[in-house]
């Protein structure tokens, strides 16, 4: 018999890796739960809940995160792809660039969004809608180092030449080999940058509070100055409900992929 | 007028010229190889076909239409590569059937092709599996099926057995020339073993630095090499300097020993040429005909049907090959040993 050896370092770096991610969580849930003096309640969420702005602001940065995952997906997987096949010296340079977000401060991006985009021939923040649009361009160039690395790491993994010569010489047009070929073979790769993303987006504080909409970020601090046990019950909601969204969006991606055309 | 014809083909990158001048006529349903050393200009001649690489200048003509600048994905040309490509989120019948579906062909239509390919390649049961559950010969057999799915004018193969280990190759390398003769289809095969070309092909193309070294039949090659790249290149070989003795009966001498070539010599007596012989075309122990020769066993060396002996014959190595039996009483390592050659057998160079 060969049994397999324990590797104790390795089982002990994953046992501190889980109680630093999960004492403090552990320690939000049990305060959220201590809203009525002496007992274990869910009073603090029957709060949040019963709160019609909580809803609408989660609303807001889900669909946020949803439009902010679709269209970072729809710039980087072309560029990355393009740059895989066409240009790989040019690499260097989209790595510094990708991590600019890094480096600038968020509120030094936020002033410079509005200074330039809020004026003529813009105006960017006159309505809603525009403000929309500015805010999600914000969130697609916050989350660019993770969703780009994401699909780079993906492209590596993958014979990307070699898979769209094949599709090629079978006749693929370049948006057949994207979305046919190279797209269902990064799924984990963009699966995870879109997680990220989707938790970035969520929890977002600064281009919320200062573009002036309705995110999660900006209500969750305007609520934790003014009470004690419903922030801690709106981030253990928005935990949640973050993994439930991120739940569905594998859902959604897996599903296309149960048919074969023959074969036993 | 040929089906396949490349004219005055040149192509180069930036500042490197990689192939000069290529031209080759191929009719319908023959098997072309392209062979040659590493970087010889032989897969980027057969990316031109494809596609995937312009030509710097010259033509490509496939079927009387112009295909120099038209894109890959409307040449329909069928192409293999050594990394298999396939499309790992697709099982075998679905990538089978890709370019037809690409193509918009009817459902019923493209089930029966892929059951066909399947039978084709003698893979009826592994439709559904995926690329990754698939032996390394396996995948490439489903790339040739997937290749071959889309009616193609002309089948490309770059390196398709490299990857393999060398019983699978010899195998699979017959199995495409069955499927290759069965379908009909032009053909060209990349690869830089020539065993491989030698065995399958109709004729084929010596390249070296970028231009063609010869054309011919597998024969052709191998028994009358135009220079003395492809006589190198192509199976083993015995290069001898060699002194002109006897201009017009083709006698030179080898160190103190004489060797009749049955071949009219165009340098001056006294002059040092080179003498080519295959190993396989000395007889070895005895002393026979006209030319023999004698020198000390170096080495001795199994190479399983045959045994290469290396003997140093007055300071100038010559290879000779023994057919392997069991009984075979082969020399030992600083026994003199004798060999003779038919005049027949050597040329010069």
């Amino acid at each position: 018999m060969n049994a397999k050896k324990t590797n104790w370092w390795a089982l002990l770096w994953a046992v501190i890796g889980l109680l630093y991610f999960f004492v403090p969580l552990y320690g939000t849930l049990d305060f959220s739960l201590r809203m009525q003096r002496g007992v274990l309640s869910l009073k603090a969420y029957q709060v949040v809940l019963a709160d019609p702005q909580f809803l609408a602001s989660f609303r807001y940065s889900a669909t946020m995160g949803l439009i902010t995952i679709l269209v970072s997906v729809l710039i980087f997987l072309p560029t990355v792809y393009w740059m895989y096949l066409k240009v790989p010296q040019a690499r260097p340079i989209v790595e510094i660039i990708t991590i600019l977000p890094f480096v600038i401060p968020v509120i030094v991006f936020v002033f410079g969004l509005i200074r330039t985009f809020s004026g003529s021939p813009f105006q960017l923040t006159a309505t809603p809608f525009k403000t929309d649009i500015l805010i999600t361009t914000g969130y697609v160039i916050l989350s660019m180092p993770y969703m780009y690395r994401a699909i780079d790491v993906g492209m590596r993994s993958i014979d990307v030449r070699g898979l769209t010569e094949a599709a090629q010489s079978l006749g693929s047009n370049w948006a057949q080999i994207l979305f046919n070929v190279i797209l269902p073979n990064l799924r984990g790769a963009v699966l995870s940058g879109s997680l990220i993303t989707f938790a970035l987006v969520i929890g977002e504080l600064i281009l919320g509070d200062f573009l002036a909409r309705p995110a999660l970020g900006p209500y969750m601090v305007q609520v934790g100055r003014d009470t004690a046990y419903q922030p801690s019950a709106m981030a253990m909601m928005s935990w949640g409900l973050t993994w439930i969204c991120l739940g569905l969006i594998q859902l959604v991606a897996r599903g296309s992929n149960s048919q074969t055309l023959t074969g036993r | 007028m040929a089906y396949l014809e490349l004219v005055n083909i040149n192509k180069a990158f930036a500042e490197t010229h990689v192939v000069h001048d290529f031209n080759l006529s191929a009719q319908q349903g023959e098997f072309i190889s392209f062979l040659g050393p590493s970087g010889c200009g032989k897969t980027t001649t057969l990316r031109m076909v494809a596609g995937f690489e312009l030509p710097t200048s010259g033509t490509i003509t496939l079927d009387n239409k112009d295909m120099t600048q038209v894109p890959p994905n409307r040449r329909n040309v069928g192409m293999v590569f050594q990394s298999y490509a396939l499309f790992p989120n697709m099982s075998v019948a679905d990538n089978i059937g890709y370019g037809l579906r690409v193509a918009g062909k009817p459902r019923a239509e493209i089930v029966q092709r892929v059951e066909e390919m399947l039978a084709l390649i003698h893979l009826e049961e592994f439709g559904k599996r995926y690329p990754a559950r698939l032996s390394g010969g396996q995948q490439q057999r489903v790339a040739l099926a997937r290749a071959l799915a889309i009616h193609p004018h002309v089948l490309l193969l770059d390196e398709p057995l490299s990857a393999l280990d060398a019983k699978i190759r010899v195998e699979l390398r017959q199995e495409i020339r069955r499927i290759q003769r069965q379908l009909g289809i032009t053909t060209i095969y990349v690869t830089h073993d020539q065993e491989e070309a030698l065995s399958i092909s109709d004729r084929i193309v010596v390249m070296n630095e970028g231009h063609i070294e010869q054309i011919g039949t597998s024969s052709e090659i191998y028994n009358f090499p135009k220079t003395e790249f492809v006589a190198n290149f192509v199976g083993q070989l015995n290069l001898l300097p060699v002194e002109v003795i006897d201009l017009a009966g083709g006698l030179v001498k080898v160190g103190e020993q004489l060797v009749h070539t049955n071949q009219t010599l165009d340098h001056m007596n006294g002059h040092v040429i080179r003498l080519a012989v295959r190993p396989e075309e000395l007889n070895p122990g005895h002393r026979e005909g006209v030319n023999n020769l004698s020198g000390t066993v170096t080495t001795v060396t199994h190479l399983g049907p045959v045994v290469r002996i290396k003997v140093d014959v007055e300071g100038r190595p010559v290879s000779i090959d023994m057919f392997n039996e069991r009984k075979l009483q082969v020399p030992a390592v600083g026994e003199c040993f004798d060999f003779s050659f038919h005049p027949d057998a050597c040329w010069l160079l």
